[in-house]
Formats: structure tokens, C-alpha cells, sequence
């Protein structure tokens, strides 16, 4: 019985929190740490809180109007958020050190449809230590950093989407 | 047309280099652009461009810095720097063990704790502070394979020609292989 026990245990290792190995070009997995606190409002005065209560993934994405690579990755973006707006992922957005009018200029040209966070000082963006900007990470439901993504992605091509949906659909297994 | 080309192409290979484009088309009109600075191996490709004074107070008004603190950065001299990690390793980049010389003396590059003291006497707000740390260069980065990152690098404003030898280090099969990558007779945009 404790054989047969061991058996689907090793079966069921497959399609575990970790199952997609296969990161598309430009996401890397890393060693996993302890995602630092993110607490911050939107424009409309709404805070948000990263946290492990829901037990889902999280994309968490730092960004700047200044940055050219944002520009182009934003409308990406927001097609992604609108994709997978059924999956079991939060998509957290964080704007680093701009002002509500330079933030609502662009995302009104850009991505009207993405709701971003306020990082008014920068600092919230600095604990998070990112490589540049844009830098998006992917934290797992336990609140761990798992994948770092380099630079900026076409996030509306397939390969993205279907290894964001294999992350989000093993949120309950470890 | 030709400095804009140049900045647009540089500037999509390196995602962090937000800076090119947006100061080269603010002053593009009004001097010319100085001349970049290209040196690549079989394993890195490195970019080093000249930013004059009006280009970089050009960028931070745009970005809604105080004049002071716009002055402030007059006083330094700034490149933009681009790296390209080509191989299949990790590439370490760590500035203070860069070296730059002029006519035999050594030079520094001006740390992020002077910026750090230099925006504390001026009192500049910490969201500007937070910018400006965004615009230059990782003091330390690993650059994973097919990496592109960059930012700037500043140092005290001098008139004579100087040489940046820029050390990197691989990692391979336990052992750190170095790699220097050599600028000469670099000049400070007026």
C-alpha cells in the first residue's frame, strides 16, 4: 500500500505549482525568494495589497512613461489582462515616481484599459530591486519570486499566454 | 535625422536606455549629436555615447525635475551605456572595478552615494531621486544570455581625452574568466 501511495505521489509531481519549465524567451527562472510587500493605491484611491490569501499567481509589473520600452509592451499589456480576465492570476501594475497627470496621459493613449498602482516615491519599486524598467515578476501563490522577465515581451503572443494559463491553472498544487 | 536614427535603433536593442531617444529628439534640432562609441568581442557588445548638458537637462525637465537639481547635473559629465551580454553564460558587471584614466591620473566614476548627497543638499523630492537612480547604469548586474541592459554613467567634468576599460566577468565550469572591454580617447559632451 505505502508503494502504491509513493506511486501516485511521483505521478502527481508532473502537474505540480512548477510544472512549466518552459519558459518562453525572455523569462527566467530563478532561485525562489520571498516576494518583498507591495501596498500601494490606484488612481481612483483603491489599495491593493499583494498578498497569499487567494492563493493565486501574480504578474507584478513596474513601469515608467519615460521608458520606451514600456510604450510598446503596455498595449501588450493590457490585451493580456483582457485574455486572461477569467484565469487565476492578478495582474498588479505599479507606475515608479511619476505624477497622476504623466500617468494618466499615457495609459489614456496607450493602454486605456490597464489600472496601475502608484508607487509615488519610487520606493516600493526599489524594495523590489528590479533589473530595469520595464520588469515584470512572476510570484507564485505562496508568495514567492519564481520568474523574473527581461525587458520588455510581446505578452499578446501565444507562447506567453500559454505559459501564463499553465501557471495559473496549478495554483492549488505544491 | 541620421543622430535620430542611430539613438531609435540603440535604443530598441537595450531596453533600459529610455534616455536615447527621448533626449535626441528633444535636441537633436539644436546641436549635434555626439559621436557613439562601439567596441564589441565575441562575447559582449558594449555602446558608449557622449550626452551633452543640454541633452540631459533637456530629459529631466521633461520630467518635471526643479531647475536646481537640472543644474546640478550640469556638472557631470554623461554617457549613455549599453550592454549586450552575447554569450551563453553569465556575465558580471560590477563599475568599481572599472578603470578610467586621463594623462596618467585615474578617474573616478561619481557613485550613486554622491547623487544620493547631492540630492539630500538639495532637497530633492524623493520621487525625482527614485528617476535619476532609474537612468543610470547597475553598479553590479548579472547579465543573463542574450541580455541587453544600460543606463548612464557620470563622472566630473574634465576637457583632456580619457580611456574607460570596462572588466566584466564569466563564469564558466567554476572558473571566472575576465573580460575587458576598451574605450580610448573618450571626450565629455559640452
Amino acid at each position: 500500500m505505502k508503494k502504491i501511495l509513493i506511486f501516485i505521489f511521483l505521478l502527481s509531481l508532473p502537474i505540480s505549482i512548477y510544472a512549466a519549465t518552459d519558459a518562453p524567451k525572455g523569462i527566467i527562472k530563478i532561485t525562489p525568494r520571498t516576494a518583498p510587500p507591495l501596498s500601494l493605491e490606484n488612481m481612483d484611491g483603491d489599495k491593493f495589497t499583494l498578498s497569499t490569501k487567494n492563493r493565486r499567481w501574480s504578474f507584478v509589473h513596474f513601469w515608467a512613461s519615460w521608458c520606451g520600452p514600456c510604450r510598446r509592451e503596455m498595449p501588450t499589456i493590457q490585451s493580456v489582462i483582457q485574455a486572461m480576465s477569467k484565469d487565476n492570476i492578478d495582474f498588479v501594475i505599479v507606475n515608479t515616481a511619476e505624477s497622476e497627470d504623466t500617468v494618466f496621459s499615457f495609459l489614456g493613449a496607450v493602454a486605456p484599459e490597464v489600472d496601475t498602482l502608484l508607487d509615488r516615491d519610487g520606493l516600493a519599486t526599489e524594495l523590489w530591486k528590479p533589473r530595469g524598467l520595464p520588469s515584470t515578476y512572476l510570484v507564485d501563490p505562496y508568495g514567492q519570486i519564481q520568474y523574473v522577465v527581461i525587458g520588455g515581451q510581446d505578452w499578446q503572443k501565444e507562447r506567453y499566454q500559454t505559459f501564463l494559463r499553465q501557471l495559473s491553472a496549478a495554483r492549488n498544487t505544491r | 535625422m541620421i543622430s535620430r536614427m542611430n539613438s531609435l535603433l540603440l535604443h530598441t536593442k537595450y531596453p533600459s536606455i529610455f534616455l536615447l531617444l527621448i533626449c535626441t529628439l528633444a535636441t537633436s534640432n539644436l546641436q549635434a549629436a555626439p559621436k557613439r562609441h562601439v567596441v564589441e568581442n565575441p562575447k559582449i557588445r558594449m555602446v558608449v555615447i557622449p550626452r551633452t548638458a543640454q541633452q540631459m537637462a533637456a530629459f529631466y525637465e521633461g520630467r518635471e525635475f526643479p531647475v536646481n537639481a537640472i543644474n546640478a547635473t550640469g556638472d557631470a559629465c554623461f554617457f549613455t551605456v549599453g550592454i549586450h551580454n552575447k554569450s551563453q553564460h553569465i556575465l558580471w558587471l560590477d563599475t568599481d572595478k572599472w578603470t578610467l584614466t586621463s594623462a596618467g591620473r585615474t578617474l573616478s566614476l561619481l557613485s550613486r552615494a554622491y547623487w544620493t548627497q547631492r540630492w539630500k543638499e538639495l532637497n530633492l523630492q524623493q520621487r525625482f531621486q527614485s528617476t535619476f537612480r532609474w537612468t543610470l547604469l547597475p553598479n553590479q548586474l548579472d547579465f543573463q544570455p542574450d541580455e541587453r541592459e544600460g543606463g548612464n554613467i557620470t563622472l566630473a567634468r574634465i576637457n583632456t581625452p580619457f580611456t574607460l576599460s570596462a572588466h566584466f566577468t564569466t563564469k564558466i565550469n567554476n572558473h571566472d574568466e575576465a573580460s575587458i572591454i576598451t574605450f580610448n580617447n573618450l571626450r565629455c559632451a559640452p
